[in-house]
């Protein structure tokens, strides 16, 4: 079942073509949502409210129209009401390293990850569903209820929040070094 | 050495990797589809174009989106119109706000040459959604509303349009019973007389119980969602303004409440000003057992759509969350009870138990007094055998009793308690759309020392007995709470009380404990808004001084009553829409008035229904100021459809009177 064909069942109340859709794309989802808040439960409850939220608007799917960038599209839309909800979500998760990794590979994730626990929830969550999700500047406009121009700018932000951080943590590490 | 981040292009592609390298490893949980399943409700239908243009047609101007190059994920509602007088077929533009255009399909049709006034005389032919750049739309007064007969014309036209388009989505198949027009048959309510405007120097004291139920509001969700209209009787406000959650603060005490008030400007009358009073109550932790008697409705009606599958799943989830030195009975009545089925207290994992919740299956007819006596009895008995215990009877049930006492009074007389020591608490559950009785369940709660919710489905079943939402709502923490608020003559002129129709008693009450004042559980807040005017000599400004208010509840664990007072006071020259306005007031002031004035159809009270469609439209548009805001909430976006609903039905009973005429 291709996945226009599945979404064409779903409109006709058909649950087990949405399960075949869920199974598709639950772990990119959850994978997102994991990158977004950094905690499991957290990730748990982004991907059911936005699954939730996706079968509820099934009948809004264009057809023609990818079925990953609609299905993350809610996420993204998820992701606000959940830092409504708990303004205090999340850092973002530490997993450990591939052993096959060089040492500056691993150091390198290492301050990543740290200068994107240090963002606010709403930058992590644009840099994830631009960077890692792929959503375009049209779509997250279109997710998010703002302008084009608006994702822009707080896209720049981010990035330039992250540049911020990763610069401050070289400084400390390399006076932390020198001492 | 360090990585360059210099540029955006080379950060981005290192978060690219980083993202990469993180993620792989990760999966869903395995159950992620059997946690999802039972929550999934009904999908949104596409509402049909009538509605979308009724509703657009009740604005009488359409706001700009912010300024940007997109192509906007929007659309123009280009009309075709022809006048009587002019030879020539002329087109209107009008822009639809952004939450309409999201469930319009979009089919491109290039429109012909736009024109912003619409002719007096209009005959509308034909109806286009096309997407349009954001520059291009532009604000737009329209005159004069096209009339009713003529949008009937457009919905005829449109649906020819979007039957020979492949590229709207297909309807579904299984369409839920949705005539647009009607109530769901066979239900029961019962019209509230509104509270009236007081004058100060006649009474300047205000008591009503508090309350914390919400079924009015969930009930009209779910009827709007399958389609049907709202029942203005159905309409309770304090219901309403009560399933919304306003952040109060948590109180200083753990025995008592933070009683909050705010003021601001009323968004309907500038004469008057709105005031929101707040009572959060504490949190506290409650160790002592329960003893919950299940009284289970199994008449034939409870065989309509799934209801016996949602009582079912609420018992048993009730049944879930217990804890080990909890006990649960069941009964289980028709037309008697069925006493093969009855289980008398038990361990909540005592298989009699599961057993029969899961026996639970319809047949015959519904004698709620013979179940209720039944289950106050056994709950009597367990509570003698365990004083220190809180006692619950939960009935489920639609709530169309048929056998013997049919009203809700006698069905209390016959069967409730009057220990005031250590009451039983009734809860009502009600389950089912059509055939339904609403006032039967809400007053049996009322007056049963309990509450009354409503469910859908049995996802909402499992959510709302869910282990944490019960132990919350299962721990009383104050018995008997009422409010009365004095207003001061000097400056408050007159005063009126938004919604609790049924909840307002008599000043002199407010001294006596009695038992129709509410019960409410740890944590549960209750809120009420007034509608007030002020004296023209009161000085404007930040720290205005209303009245007092002061509540006083009895503390269920030791029978005492406490009494709590505040000042009412806020800021007179707060505006409606200024954004230093606490949102959250903003929203709790549109949904209270839009569930006031919509309750007085089809009347319409003093303002005529043509008012209350006014103050709709109004309403509409205040709760839209809130999109950037709140837009993320579902609980704005559901109340956003509601009110869209809401404005329809008034508008087909009365279109709106010119914009600049307030309601009086």
């Amino acid at each position: 079942m291709t996945d226009e064909q599945a979404v064409l069942r779903c409109q006709d109340g058909d649950r087990e073509a949405f399960h075949h859709l869920v199974e598709r794309y639950q772990d990119l989802l959850y994978r997102t949502a994991m990158l977004m808040t950094g905690s499991r439960a957290l990730a748990e409850e982004l991907v059911q409210g936005a699954l939730r939220s996706a079968w509820r608007g099934i009948h809004g799917f264009q057809h023609g129209c990818p079925v990953k960038p609609w299905l993350m599209r809610y996420l993204a839309r998820e992701g606000v009401s959940q830092r409504r909800r708990r303004p205090s979500a999340g850092v973002v998760p530490s997993s450990p390293g591939q052993p096959d990794d060089s040492d500056e590979a691993q150091h390198e994730r290492q301050d990543m990850r740290q200068a994107l626990a240090g963002l606010d929830a709403d930058q992590r969550h644009i840099l994830v569903l631009h960077y890692f999700a792929d959503l375009t500047v049209p779509q997250l406009a279109k997710a998010l209820d703002a302008g084009e121009d608006s994702i822009n700018t707080r896209l720049s932000r981010a990035l330039g929040h992250l540049r911020e951080r990763l610069e401050a943590q070289g400084a400390q590490e390399v006076a932390n070094n020198g001492s | 050495m360090a990585p360059n981040y210099s540029t955006d292009e080379a950060l981005g592609d290192a978060l690219r990797e980083y993202f990469a390298a993180e993620a792989p490893s990760l999966r869903a949980p395995s159950n992620l589809w059997d946690s999802l399943e039972g929550r999934l409700e009904e999908p949104r239908r596409m509402p049909r174009l009538r509605r979308k243009v009724l509703a657009a047609a009740s604005r009488y101007w359409f706001p700009t989106l912010a300024t940007g190059g997109a192509v906007a994920a929007g659309a123009v509602l280009a009309v075709w119109a022809t006048s009587a007088n002019l030879g020539e077929p002329q087109v209107v533009e009008k822009f639809v706000t952004q939450e309409v255009i999201k469930e319009v399909p979009v089919e491109t049709i290039v429109t012909r040459e736009v024109i912003k006034q619409v002719p007096v005389e209009t005959v509308v032919t034909k109806v286009v959604v096309k997407e349009v750049p954001v520059e291009a739309v532009r604000m737009v007064e329209v005159e004069k509303v096209v009339t009713k007969e003529v949008i009937k014309e457009v919905a005829v036209e449109k649906s020819v349009v979007r039957e020979s388009s492949a590229a709207y989505s297909r309807a579904p198949t299984a369409a839920p019973p949705a005539p647009a027009t009607t109530r769901p048959p066979a239900t029961t309510f019962q019209d509230n007389r509104r509270q009236p405007v007081v004058a100060t120097v006649d009474d300047a004291v205000s008591t009503f119980s508090l309350d914390t139920d919400r079924t009015s509001y969930q009930l009209a969700l779910n009827w709007a969602r399958q389609g049907y209209d709202i029942e203005p009787d159905s309409v309770r406000a304090e219901e309403w303004i009560n399933a919304f959650n306003y952040q109060y603060a948590q109180p200083a005490d753990a025995w008592g409440f933070a009683i909050t008030s705010d003021v601001v400007a009323h968004p309907l009358d500038e004469r008057k000003h709105l005031v929101r009073l707040g009572f959060q109550a504490a949190e506290v932790p409650d160790d002592r057992p329960l003893n919950v008697t299940l009284v289970l409705d199994a008449s034939g009606s409870m065989r309509d759509g799934n209801r016996v599958d949602i009582a079912r799943a609420a018992a048993e989830t009730i049944r879930q969350s217990l804890r080990p030195q909890d006990r649960v009975a069941v009964v289980h009545f028709t037309s008697d009870v069925i006493h093969d089925l009855t289980v008398e207290h038990q361990a909540p994992d005592h298989s009699a138990v599961w057993n029969s919740i899961r026996s639970l299956s319809p047949r015959g007819s519904t004698n709620v007094q013979a179940g209720l006596n039944l289950g106050v009895q056994l709950a009597d008995r367990a509570r003698r055998e365990r004083p220190s215990a809180y006692n619950y009877v939960i009935l489920m049930s639609d709530g169309v009793a048929n056998v013997d006492a049919t009203n809700p009074f006698a069905i209390l007389e016959s069967a409730y308690d009057r220990n005031a020591g250590n009451p039983l608490r009734l809860i009502t559950v009600g389950v089912g759309i059509s055939n339904y009785n609403d006032v039967l369940l809400e007053q049996l709660a009322q007056h049963g020392n309990g509450w009354y919710r409503y469910l859908d489905d049995t996802g909402q079943a499992q959510a709302t007995f869910s282990r944490a939402n019960w132990l919350a709502l299962s721990t009383p923490f104050a018995d008997q709470t009422r409010a009365q608020v004095t207003w001061d003559p000097d400056v408050v002129k007159s005063w009126r009380i938004i919604g609790y129709e049924n909840r307002v008693t008599s000043d002199a009450s407010f001294a006596e404990d009695r038992k129709e004042f509410a019960e409410l559980p740890s944590g549960a807040a209750t809120t009420v808004f007034y509608e007030v005017e002020l004296h023209d000599g009161v000085r404007r400004g930040e720290d205005l001084k209303l009245g007092r208010v002061e509540l006083r509840w009895v503390v269920p664990e030791t029978g005492q009553s406490r009494s709590q007072q505040v000042e009412v006071t806020g800021r007179s020259n707060l505006g409606f829409g200024s954004h230093e306005a606490d949102p959250l007031l903003r929203l709790g002031g549109i949904v209270a008035l839009a569930a006031d004035r919509y309750s007085s159809l089809p009347r319409g009270a003093d303002y005529g229904a043509a008012g209350v469609s006014t103050d709709l439209a109004i309403l509409q548009e205040e709760l839209r100021a809130l999109a950037g805001q709140l837009g993320g909430l579902d609980a704005y976006r559901d109340f956003g459809f509601l009110l869209e609903r809401m404005a329809e039905r008034a508008y087909t009973q009365a279109p709106p009177r010119s914009p600049s005429g307030y309601s009086r």
